[in-house]
């Protein structure tokens, strides 16, 4: 597979390093609007990942068997 | 070679020869090497001993059991062991040797012992484990991580198993509306396939194990309980060494496979497998909310104390303007004065400097001055003119009041011939509060006279 997939693995080690980073306390104000956003999206893509088919996936699930 | 004999009575003289030589029952251990029941319902095996090497053999004899037997013998062993009557069972039976004319030598069986049978596969799963072991990759497949979100799924089973089908129906009914990939590997389930068939799909899954998170390897329950082709070491080699985790759901109760020991996690039923991967998906999704939930907070605090301190600051800042705007005022005096020392300066300068220039400042200045009289003359005279209209104004205004006044005056209405009547003192408005001989007081303009009324 050529296509870059979404890891939700991954998604989800950099949006705990967010929260941890924000709960550090280290985070200024102006880093923390970029970030909430930035962890947001990740969290938004995670959900959609869960509940809604990708075809290409079936279709490659099919040529398999 | 003087007597000659039919083959019938050569046969006879065998059989009862046998018959004396080996009264009794005996029980014997075997393994099943073929098993098939007829239409009549009678059983007949081949068993045979195996040398150590597990594939030449060493002995073989048939069996039969007789169907008013089987149909007991059969269902007895199946609850106890756990296992059918199959080939490559191991089984120890009790046996009457049976000499026919016809079918020749035969073991006769009236009883099987399941505890032998369970012992042994309890040694040989025992025997597998400690090879694996041995080995070294017993738990590697354990020792797996396991995925954050099992979505997609490589299955082993066998597509028309009633298990496969419970399995997708509860995945893809499940009630949080998670979606789940499956492709099936339709393998043999049971039987002497098994192993090659499991084999062949984990192979098979392997060439593409990155589109994986998760294999499992599900059948039905029901009678399909035979626990011993998954005591295998081939399946459970593959599973060790296999760079997914996996899942089994084999169906039984009471025992687990070597394929259930080596496998990531081993559940009882192909449903409990598709609860087990929906609950993965739960427990992702809470601690993505749990994630969510503590940014949002985090940030509202973060928030929260920057605003507090720009309060604070601001507090602060008040005092600290008044102190430099006074700090600013005598800063200003401070130049106001050096402005006018400047000033003067500049004067004394100016004094020195050419003639033409100064006429032209004093001109300059007398002009202005004239023109600043005038336009103060002006201002004069338009306040003046104006103040006195207003005052001519109030005056007849207070003229107008004293004339009211006056008018009012009872001594002026008395002079223009109007008299006050009163009568001890209470002044009468009306002739019928007086009556004859009252004395009464008439008030003139230039005095009183008293009188009586006649």
């Amino acid at each position: 597979m050529a296509k870059k997939e979404f890891s939700f693995n991954q998604a989800v080690n950099e949006i705990g390093k967010i929260l941890r980073e924000i709960e550090s306390g280290e985070m200024d104000v102006d880093r923390l609007s970029s970030e909430v956003k930035r962890a947001s999206e990740l969290i938004r893509q995670c959900q959609k990942k869960l509940k809604t088919t990708e075809e290409e996936i079936n279709a490659i699930f099919r040529d398999l068997t | 070679m003087n007597k000659r004999l039919s083959l019938t009575e050569l046969q006879l003289i065998i059989r009862d020869s046998l018959y004396m030589a080996l009264p009794d029952m005996y029980w014997v251990i075997a393994e099943i090497s073929e098993i098939k029941v007829n239409y009549s319902g009678h059983c007949y095996l081949e068993l045979v001993e195996k040398q150590p090497d597990n594939v030449n053999i060493s002995a073989r004899i048939r069996g039969v059991i007789w169907n008013h037997q089987y149909r007991f013998l059969k269902p007895f062993f199946e609850n106890s062991a756990g296992e059918s009557l199959r080939e490559g069972l191991k089984i120890l039976f009790r046996a009457k040797i049976e000499y026919h004319e016809v079918y020749g030598l035969s073991l006769v069986i009236n009883d099987i012992d399941p505890a032998f049978t369970l012992g042994e596969m309890a040694l040989k799963r025992q025997q597998i484990l400690k090879r694996l072991e041995r080995e070294g990759v017993l738990t590697m497949n354990k020792d797996l991580d396991f995925p954050h979100v099992p979505q997609r799924i490589a299955v082993i089973s066998s597509s028309n198993a009633a298990g496969y089908s419970d399995f997708i129906t509860h995945l893809r009914e499940n009630s949080y509306g998670y979606v789940f990939y499956t492709a099936l590997f339709d393998t043999p389930m049971q039987g002497s396939d098994t192993q090659a068939g499991i084999v062949r799909s984990l192979d098979r899954i392997a060439l593409h194990a990155e589109l994986f998170d998760v294999v499992v390897i599900i059948r039905g329950g029901g009678s399909q309980t035979d626990l011993s082709w998954f005591d295998n070491y081939d399946i459970a080699y593959y599973i060790t060494q296999f760079p997914v985790p996996v899942l089994t759901g084999i169906g039984h109760e009471k025992d687990l496979s070597v394929t259930d020991i080596v496998a990531w996690q081993a559940l009882k039923t192909p449903t409990a497998v598709a609860d087990f991967l929906i609950e993965c998906m739960v427990r992702a999704e809470d601690q993505l909310n749990d994630m969510s939930r503590g940014i949002t907070d985090m940030s509202l605090l973060i928030l929260e104390r920057n605003k507090n301190l720009i309060d604070s600051a601001r507090l602060k800042l008040i005092p600290l303007a008044k102190m430099s705007v006074s700090e600013f005022r005598s800063e200003l005096s401070d130049i106001i004065i050096n402005m006018i020392n400047t000033g003067k300066e500049y004067l004394m300068n100016a004094r020195l400097a050419p003639e033409n220039q100064r006429s032209r400042l004093v001109s300059g200045s007398a002009s202005f001055l004239s023109a600043s009289k005038n336009a103060v003359n002006q201002a004069k005279k338009s306040l003046s003119a104006g103040s006195e209209i207003f005052l001519s104004m109030r005056k007849n205004e207070i003229a107008g009041f004293v004339n009211m006044l006056k008018i009012l005056d009872p001594d002026n209405v008395l002079k223009r011939g109007y008299t006050i009547t009163s009568k001890n003192g209470r002044i009468i408005k009306s002739g019928r509060e007086l009556s004859k001989d009252d004395i009464i007081d008439t008030r003139f303009s230039d005095g009183p006279v008293r009188s009586k009324v006649v």
